[in-house]
């Protein structure tokens, strides 16, 4: 393997990387617009200029391949006056309109230009005019202007979506980024193209002029739109609550994974989060008085909720629990304990199928839209769909005294007359979840819960990798994690679980489930581990977890 | 309107496709094939060559976009290729256009109304030794003097 010198730092780098990549190992910032690790590397943008000993010309680090022997210098006086000099190019026809543009603090044009440049403007010319927002697809907004003619996009369109809607028409300095005539950027990835951009040209309707960036906190969490979990980080804004127009959640962006989603996320997973402050949201415990929901309290409800189990179990009637493949681990692990230890039920479904079978591909979109439905299944649950019908068919013939039902709208999986007998088929009906539906309307009580912003835990993903979500923001009203509420009810009846913290159910869990032994939430870290039926870790995920994982905006 | 390529295009273009270790890298001829054919390039054409070579449209697009060689609107039977660079325009190239203007009504970019001639004001077409000069078609004439561009107008437009 060749060993070069960067910055004075003697590094051993694989054969065929290039200045660039072995820079970033190495941790040396090399400034970039063009150059996406996710894509191809073209050399368009010319910003990452360096200095090479023994060759003439200042070379793009981006596309020249290291040499034995190479000596780099990143910071030389030539190499600085080179970037200087590109960005000055680069801001030729740029119309500077930071003050107005929503890129404004995440733009490598403003930040290179505050490191590198500082220069007046000595063009006597008037700047082209190019066309400004330019609605291109659903969430994409173009400004011509502002481009600098990097590629990210057309490449991500090429490679990643592989549509091929973008492209650069014309030359010289009416080069101008458009779609294909009759074409709109509207592919299943398409708000990728807004992440890679590095400067203001592309931004997102949704996000657009709602806040500044410098205003969000970031928190790590998982996407549970569908079983991939892609990796991301949610977004809020705590500092200027009243630009939020009474969301919490301020957008997702993809965060790297490399055995997951790499750098992207999907458009259907990115606004995936609505529910969370939807109008629908559950934030209220409620009660069944004179065929009437009515607001309540957990002091109130809880032990209504509690002399109904404990009526059914000293009557000997059934008691039946349908959880639900979007509870985390944690969730699933108090419930399945409380359930086989107290209320004596063993057998426990989870999985409503949608009527129609919803999109999928064969990169991230999954047919599955549930986080957990694999963690489900490692932790005993029933994942088939015929387990939840069966259950049904129960409660409508009479069988079946109390029922819980877990997030649940069933009429999205059954006919409305059998939801219907089976949910007027049991005495009381107690449903636990985030959102109203057809199911929590017609409920005895409704157990507000928090939405996966709102609380810790972990999925288990398709392929059976446990990543932690965090909390993000406070749980709305009088909701809480389903273990805890769980928990409570624990303490009134039968044995009590006795946690405090996410955590503390993990452990437990990981003490009592073969899949998860020996995992532990500081070795799930960023990245997740990859849980097997046997309990032995993958060789290798560990040390993977422990890698720094890098943001996809970065 | 639909766009076709002739048996002759076909041919032309099959033979071509045979001197490149990839069908893209013919991009350049074959479209010079198709604005032989039909005299530009119409957008209908673009997903038909994009098509042969194996490469989304838009990429097709982008190419023909870059090169001002490629036409993408109907022109004149004679074009008009006046160069306005520097050896040229210290020859007088301005006052060829003036009288091109004059004599047939047409502007930069613009087509006379009986579809016969069509004026582009170019860039350096590399023949400066008979500055100042323009490229009717296919062929360079050089030396342009007022009489000379009498003629050529005479001569083409019957």
């Amino acid at each position: 393997m060749p060993t070069i010198t960067i910055d004075g730092k003697e590094l051993t780098v694989e054969k065929g990387k290039t200045i660039i990549q072995a820079a970033d190992e190495a941790g040396i910032d090399i400034p970039r617009y063009c150059y996406h690790p996710g894509l191809s590397i073209v050399g368009q943008c010319r910003i990452c200029l360096v200095e090479v000993e023994k060759m003439p010309k200042l070379q793009v680090a981006c596309y020249t391949p290291v040499m034995d022997g190479m000596v780099v210098h990143t910071q030389s006086e030539r190499a600085r006056k080179g970037r200087k000099d590109v960005l000055e190019f680069l801001l030729v026809n740029h119309p500077i309109d930071c003050p107005v543009c929503d890129q404004a603090g995440e733009c490598f044009l403003q930040d290179y230009y505050m490191k590198f440049g500082l220069y007046d403007s000595k063009m006597l010319e008037d700047k082209n005019k190019k066309s400004k927002a330019v609605p291109i697809g659903k969430h994409i907004v173009l400004d011509s202007e502002r481009c600098i003619l990097c590629t990210r996009c057309i490449r991500f369109c090429d490679e990643v979506s592989k549509t091929n809607e973008l492209g650069i028409f014309h030359r010289g300095d009416h080069a101008e980024l458009l779609p294909y005539p009759g074409k709109t950027v509207d592919n299943p990835y398409s708000v990728n193209v807004v992440d890679i951009c590095p400067v203001g040209a592309l931004t997102e309707k949704d996000f657009r002029f709602r806040t500044r960036v410098w205003y969000l906190d970031e928190t790590n969490s998982v996407c549970t739109g569908c079983s991939t979990g892609c990796n991301i980080e949610v977004h809020t804004n705590k500092k200027r609550e009243y630009k939020n127009e009474g969301r919490r959640v301020t957008r997702l962006k993809p965060r790297f994974n490399k055995d997951v989603n790499e750098y992207w996320i999907c458009d259907e997973g990115r606004y995936s989060f609505t529910y969370v402050d939807a109008a629908d949201r559950l934030g209220v415990v409620m009660k069944r008085v004179k065929g009437e929901l009515q607001e309540s309290t957990w002091a109130e409800v809880m032990p209504e909720v509690l002399t109904a189990l404990q009526s059914a179990k000293e009557n000997n009637k059934r008691i039946a629990v349908l959880g639900s493949p979007k509870m985390t681990n944690e969730d699933l692990f108090a419930l399945k304990k409380f359930a086989s230890q107290t209320l004596g039920v063993s057998q426990m479904p989870v999985t409503v199928l949608p009527k129609e079978k919803p999109f999928s591909d064969d990169f991230l979109i999954r047919e599955d839209k549930n986080p957990n439905t694999k963690g489900a299944g490692y932790l005993g649950y029933d994942t088939d769909h015929k387990a939840t019908r069966k259950l049904l068919d129960d409660c409508a013939s009479g069988g079946v005294e109390l029922l819980i039902i877990f997030h649940h709208d069933l009429e999205a999986g059954f006919e409305t007359e059998l939801v219907k007998s089976a949910l007027s088929g049991a005495k009381t009906v107690v449903f636990v979840g985030s959102n109203a539906n057809t199911t929590s309307a017609r409920a005895t009580y409704i157990l507000p819960s928090c939405t996966y912003v709102e609380k810790e835990g972990t999925f288990t993903n398709f392929a059976g990798r446990v990543q932690k979500i965090n909390r993000a923001i406070e749980p709305l009203g009088d909701s809480l994690p389903e273990w805890t509420i769980i928990r409570n009810l624990s303490r009134k009846i039968g044995k009590a679980l006795a946690y405090f913290e996410a955590e503390d159910v993990f452990k437990d869990l990981t003490k009592n489930t073969a899949a998860f032994s020996g995992m532990s939430y500081s070795a799930i870290g960023d990245g997740g581990l990859v849980a097997e039926e046997n309990g032995k870790l993958k060789q290798g995920d560990a040390k993977a977890a422990a890698q720094k994982t890098e943001t996809a905006t970065a | 309107m639909s766009f076709e390529l002739t048996k002759e295009s076909k041919l032309v273009i099959d033979e071509l496709l045979t001197r490149y270790p990839n069908k893209r890298a013919a991009a350049l001829p074959v479209l010079h094939v198709v604005q032989k054919q039909h005299g530009y390039i119409p957008a209908e054409a673009e997903p038909l060559v994009a098509e042969i070579l194996e490469v989304p449209p838009v990429k097709i697009r982008e190419v023909l976009m870059f090169y001002t060689l490629f036409l993408q609107k109907e022109i004149g039977k004679n074009h008009l290729q006046v160069c306005r660079s520097v050896s040229c325009w210290l020859r007088g190239a301005d006052r060829i256009i003036k009288q091109i203007n004059e004599k047939l009504g047409i502007h930069d970019g613009e087509t006379t109304s009986d579809k016969q001639f069509t004026l582009t004001e170019v860039e350096c077409l590399g023949d400066c030794e008979h500055a100042p000069m323009m490229q009717l078609n296919d062929d360079y004439i050089g030396d342009l003097t007022a009489e000379k561009v009498d003629e050529i107008i005479g001569k083409k437009g019957q």
